[in-house]
């Protein structure tokens, strides 16, 4: 048996995708890492005075970590700030509690996806850079949704597999897919044929295309969801629903 | 073991950070030495939960309708200071000479704890901030990232309205040194320094 608990530490870049308070002054952190996928770890004493695990946890910050233990919870033995790197501010920030929600949501424990957490990185950095938010977070979806195999065939028709054309109407519903059958009038998704391939090439640019993409986007979110709400929403919605006026 | 036994360990587990372990310690301390503190234990607990609320101004603990701040006529009614916890407000008024009036959130924004505007009480503030005549608002939410978020958020909410928004300042610590500050908090004091 191997009894040396320093040779079980494993170290990897993360961020934190959510943490809450543990005892008296530790946390327990749930970070996405790059090739162990997403864990919850303890971090002892990280609210005391002083610890050296300040400002090192926060949301939205690349750190690199070590981690270790023997017990089905790993203990977190070391994060430090991946330096050079700002942070969101203002209402990006609520853009990433959405990020994270999603996170959370559809990626399961332990199921390493480098190339998921390269997306994430490139969206926060992006969103940070000052970038279309709209746009910056259609691609992360479609990234996302492709990384963990829920991806959709957006230049073919599901069935025919005819090519996207530019000019066309299309629809999307969750059994046929893309298609150019616009007949059918069951639950289905009305999405132009240029908005198709803009998503797919990345080069959204028009007022509609970028409603149509968020409006297909979501449906198949919401599909893998579950019916989970996203709480996140209520950050833009509800903001209206205060009127401070006497 | 006795169904009485068990129920009271597993009642014991209800508390923070303890495990079946400790709260078998518990019940068995309780129920070998100490019958009346755990009697008192009892009581006390029955009573508090009975009795105790929200206040209905800054949403603190109190079993009163309003708590002793807020129902205080000497303080300035029209500051209000947001803290995410009853624990601030002790630690503000411990060390700072503040003389107005608090409002505590209970909590944060934080979506995946299911805490929104509604749960940390934003409409109960929106409805002070409508029917009081409050001329500034001191944000002292936490310097986490969710206790940013809260602050711009009530910071959108208020903006527009002939209210004074301010943030407590963060950077370094009295008696620190720069070398050894974290870098966030040395850039923020960086962005936030002031003329002298």
């Amino acid at each position: 048996m191997n009894s040396d608990p320093v040779s079980l530490n494993k170290q990897d870049k993360a961020y934190v995708l959510h943490s809450r308070p543990y005892k008296n002054t530790s946390m327990i952190i749930e970070v996405l890492t790059r090739e162990h996928g997403r864990m919850t770890l303890v971090a002892k004493g990280a609210k005391r005075a002083g610890s050296p695990f300040q400002g090192c946890l926060e949301l939205f910050t690349p750190i690199f970590i070590a981690w270790g233990g023997r017990s089905e919870m790993k203990t977190l033995y070391k994060a430090e700030v991946i330096s050079g790197s700002g942070n969101l501010a203002g209402d990006l920030i609520f853009t990433g509690f959405y990020l994270n929600e999603l996170i959370m949501y559809l990626l399961h424990k332990h199921e390493a996806h480098a190339a998921l957490f390269d997306a994430y990185q490139d969206c926060l950095n992006n969103l940070q850079a000052g970038e279309d938010t709209e746009l910056v977070l259609r691609y992360f979806e479609l990234r996302l949704l492709n990384e963990l195999g829920y991806g959709v065939s957006l230049d073919h028709e599901l069935q025919t597999g005819e090519p996207v054309q530019a000019d066309k109407q299309y629809t999307y519903n969750l059994e046929a897919g893309i298609s150019s059958d616009t007949s059918s009038d069951s639950a289905v998704l009305n999405i132009s044929g240029d908005t198709l391939l803009a998503l797919s090439a990345g080069e959204i640019s028009t007022e509609r295309q970028k409603s149509e993409a968020k409006r297909l986007l979501r449906s198949i979110l919401e599909y893998h969801l579950e019916g989970r709400p996203i709480k996140t929403r209520e950050l833009f919605t509800q903001k209206k629903k205060f009127p401070l006026s006497h | 073991m006795s169904p009485l036994i068990e129920q009271l360990i597993s009642a014991f587990k209800c508390l923070p950070g303890v495990g079946p372990k400790s709260a078998q310690r518990m019940a068995y301390y309780l129920l070998e030495r100490d019958k009346q503190g755990a009697l008192e234990l009892a009581q006390s607990l029955q009573m508090a939960v009975e009795k105790i609320g929200h206040c209905d101004m800054c949403r603190a603990f109190t079993e009163d309708e309003r708590c002793e701040i807020c129902s205080n006529t000497a303080r300035h009614s029209n500051q209000l200071c947001i803290v995410e916890t009853p624990a601030d407000i002790l630690a503000i008024e411990q060390s700072t000479d503040y003389k107005g009036l608090y409002f505590v959130l209970m909590g944060h924004l934080s979506p995946l704890d299911g805490m929104g505007p509604s749960e940390i009480g934003l409409d109960i503030l929106a409805k002070r901030l409508a029917e009081e005549s409050i001329n500034e608002i001191i944000l002292a939410t936490n310097t986490t990232v969710e206790g940013e978020a809260t602050a711009h958020y009530i910071a959108e909410m208020v903006a527009g309205e002939d209210i004074k928004v301010t943030r407590i300042a963060h950077g370094v610590p009295i008696g620190g040194e720069l070398e050894y500050v974290n870098g966030s908090t040395l850039s923020h004091a960086f962005s936030g320094r002031r003329e002298v």
